[in-house]
């Protein structure tokens, strides 16, 4: 039995354009973005008819029709029909959880090549009928006789047909929204209002110039007409940024909120994939390999018991990941952490500074110390071009991974924090 | 240094009549206000009257006895002061230039205070002659908390004193915090519960006949509700918060705070609702 574990070679990445929740990609669902996402993937890398190992992706928000959205958008791309394919969910963490599966089952040497990703919409949201209505609809559903089914449905009020059943961004345990949450957690950390802007104007400017660079050429397939996210304010300036009003407050900080629409990453459409294969596979195919995925952590915090903040499982999940690597906060090149909110980027990076925290909540005898901001999403982040919760990991992956084919060397670290307090990171080599 | 008891306050509209009257006062050169000091020895801070002005002013039960609220006990003597002989120009067209309070000890209702309004220099400026009025809470006689108002009568030629400048700077780092409302009777019900009953917060029908367009919300209240949306909600030891008066803000209005809050204060101001014109420039410290 062959039980060495390979290296696991990203070859490519692909994305759409992401579009603010309720523009451009209003119509489109879950499986055409992800289905056009895969088929630039596939276009790019010449995999028509070919069968791959494995595809797994996955959609935070779906519709009960989407139970096999993977399986079906592969069948949707001229990729072989005979590619298997499964759908997974773990919030943000999505994408980067898909690619890493993918990855593993590489690295064991189950299958030579796979796909990973994510998709989200938030404008084609599954709206449920009302739970009353839902349960007497079962009920009759369940009935022996048209007598016993008409005086069920006899049950049905017009007021059920008004309020139906919508999804909400928000912890089902707290009742707090994710915005909410970052708010207390900026709070908790003295964040600043000034250092979020600062963050967030940064975060667009560094996306307007990796697309002026012609960065995401051979990352990205237009799609619906959209060749770059349209969150993204290239003119945008730090007076715009201060001139927005706190949006998360109201319920946990009333007046004394830092969190605004600008340093907070709206509700975004989107798709993100990432092309994984062995080396070998890689070499057989004459595809340049771009990075190698060597580590990955996930974590998760207890938010309610322990009041830890919900955004901060990537500040565990880091360290631990660090240790079995045996290197330090410092070792990398580049850092992509995901901007769910300028918040959640501070918070962090003050975490692994501060001692205390790091002695008491990290169990680490020195505090992993400061980063050099200069190598943060060189490229932008989820603040400029928006989160698509699934596709964010994808979006992450392939970008460090053309940033380390760039430099010819060196490593990265990936950081995504996601709801129901986790987070999943990972390092990618060169 | 003349101390004069008030015991007894007659109602706002006689002190403000009486206040009036000194307009015909035509004064020559002031070098200096005379040194007097207006006491009311024993004011209770009442319950009721606090829940008003909290009410009126946005502040909830969590912030206590706010930080501006001693000086609505100051303001009888202020007024006071502007009718009698010691105040030498006409108390109309006096223009708030700024505010000043600190808080030294918590205050806690049913208190027993001593306030005191005093005389203080004058200071030059280029539209006239700004003169100081010094306030103090005194409980068990430890002082617990003070002020002082800078008001400018316009028009003073050849002013005396140290120029006035501003204490806060012209730094414009701040950003949008939350909106307000000043509604267009916000000049009456404030005007009701501190007795400054002065006619152009009133109504602009009021405001017109001393040559503004509209009511204009008194300064003391723009502070207080911008104060109310910044101050922790408890009620604390010490605090110190200094305005500045820049434009006056019409009645209604909608207008926008913009600050660079910190943990241990902000500085501030009220603006516009386009958020380009300032109303108010303050700094508080908690």
């Amino acid at each position: 039995m062959n039980n060495t574990i390979r290296r696991v070679a990203i070859i490519g990445g692909n994305r759409i354009p992401f579009a603010r929740s309720n523009t451009v990609y209003s119509h489109v669902s879950n499986q055409e973005m992800l289905t056009a996402t895969f088929q630039g993937l596939v276009d790019r890398f010449n995999l028509h008819g070919e069968r791959l190992g494995d595809v797994a992706a996955g959609a935070v928000m779906k519709h009960s029709k989407d139970f096999n959205l993977v399986r079906e958008t592969v069948l949707s791309t001229t990729l072989s029909p005979e590619t298997p394919a499964y759908d997974l969910q773990q919030a943000c963490g999505t994408g980067l959880e898909a690619v890493m599966l993918v990855a593993n089952k590489i690295a064991l040497g189950h299958i030579e090549c796979g796909i990973g990703g994510g998709v989200d919409t938030t404008s084609d949201a599954p709206i449920g009928v009302n739970e009353k209505m839902r349960k007497i609809l079962l009920e009759a559903n369940r009935a022996k006789t048209t007598g016993q089914r008409l005086s069920i449905i006899s049950q049905l009020r017009p007021s059920m047909l008004v309020k139906p059943s919508i999804p909400k961004n928000g912890e089902p345990r707290t009742g707090f929204s994710m915005g909410e949450h970052a708010e207390l957690m900026a709070r908790e950390w003295g964040i600043a209002r000034e250092d979020q802007d600062q963050l967030t104007l940064k975060s667009h400017q560094n996306l307007a110039k990796a697309y002026n660079d012609g960065f995401f050429a051979d990352l990205m397939t237009p799609f619906k007409g959209v060749t770059k996210d349209n969150n993204l304010r290239a003119d945008l300036t730090i007076e715009k940024l201060r001139s927005l009003k706190p949006c998360f407050d109201k319920k946990v900080a009333p007046g004394q909120g830092t969190l605004t629409a600008g340093n907070s990453t709206p509700l975004t459409d989107g798709a993100s994939a990432v092309l994984l294969g062995s080396e070998e596979w890689a070499k057989s195919r004459n595809l340049p390999v771009l990075a190698y995925i060597t580590f990955s952590e996930v974590a998760a915090v207890d938010f309610f018991n322990k009041k830890e903040g919900l955004l901060m499982a990537p500040a565990y999940a880091v360290p631990r990941m660090l240790k079995r690597a045996g290197i330090s906060l410092q070792d990398f090149d580049f850092y992509e952490i995901h901007e769910a909110f300028a918040a959640q980027v501070l918070c962090t990076l003050k975490a692994w500074e501060d001692p205390a925290y790091c002695k008491e909540r990290l169990g680490l005898d020195q505090p992993l110390g400061s980063i050099d901001m200069s190598k943060l999403n060189i490229n932008g982040s989820s603040l400029g071009a928006g989160h698509p919760f699934g596709a964010t990991g994808g979006r992450l992956v392939a970008t460090l991974a053309k940033m380390l084919s760039q430099k010819g060397s060196g490593r990265g670290l990936i950081s995504i924090c996601a709801a129901g307090g986790q987070g999943v990171v990972a390092i990618l080599e060169r | 240094m003349k101390l004069i008891e008030v015991n007894k306050l007659t109602n706002p509209v006689s002190m403000y009549v009486r206040a009036m009257q000194s307009s015909s006062k035509r004064p020559g050169v002031i070098e200096a206000l005379p040194e007097v000091t207006y006491v009311r020895p024993r004011v209770v801070l009442q319950e009721a009257e606090l829940a008003a002005y909290s009410r009126v002013c946005g502040f909830s039960r969590a912030h206590g006895v706010p930080i501006t609220y001693p000086q609505m006990l100051v303001f009888p003597l202020a007024m006071i002061f502007f009718g009698s002989k010691y105040f030498p120009w006409p108390a109309v067209g006096t223009v708030h230039l700024g505010n000043n309070v600190k808080q030294y000890q918590r205050l806690n209702v049913g208190d027993e205070l001593r306030m005191e309004l005093s005389t203080g220099p004058l200071m030059s400026h280029e539209k006239g002659q700004v003169f100081t009025l010094d306030m103090r809470a005194l409980r068990n006689d430890q002082l617990v908390w003070e002020g002082r108002q800078f008001l400018l009568r316009m028009g003073v030629r050849l002013p005396k004193g140290e120029p006035y400048a501003t204490a806060l700077g012209e730094t414009t780092v701040l950003s949008h915090q939350a909106d307000f409302f000043a509604a267009g009777g916000i000049g009456r019900r404030y005007g009701r519960i501190s007795g400054d009953i002065n006619p152009i917060h009133l109504s602009s029908i009021t405001a017109k006949m001393f040559g503004f367009r509209k009511a204009i919300a008194h300064g003391m209240w723009t502070k207080a509700r911008a104060l109310a949306t910044l101050m922790p909600r408890e009620a604390l030891e010490q605090a110190e918060a200094i305005v500045e008066f820049k434009t006056p803000l019409f009645l209604p209005a909608r207008a926008s705070l913009w600050t660079d809050r910190r943990e241990d204060g902000a500085l501030f101001e009220v603006r516009n609702a386009k958020g380009d014109k300032p109303h108010l420039r303050g700094l508080v410290t908690f």
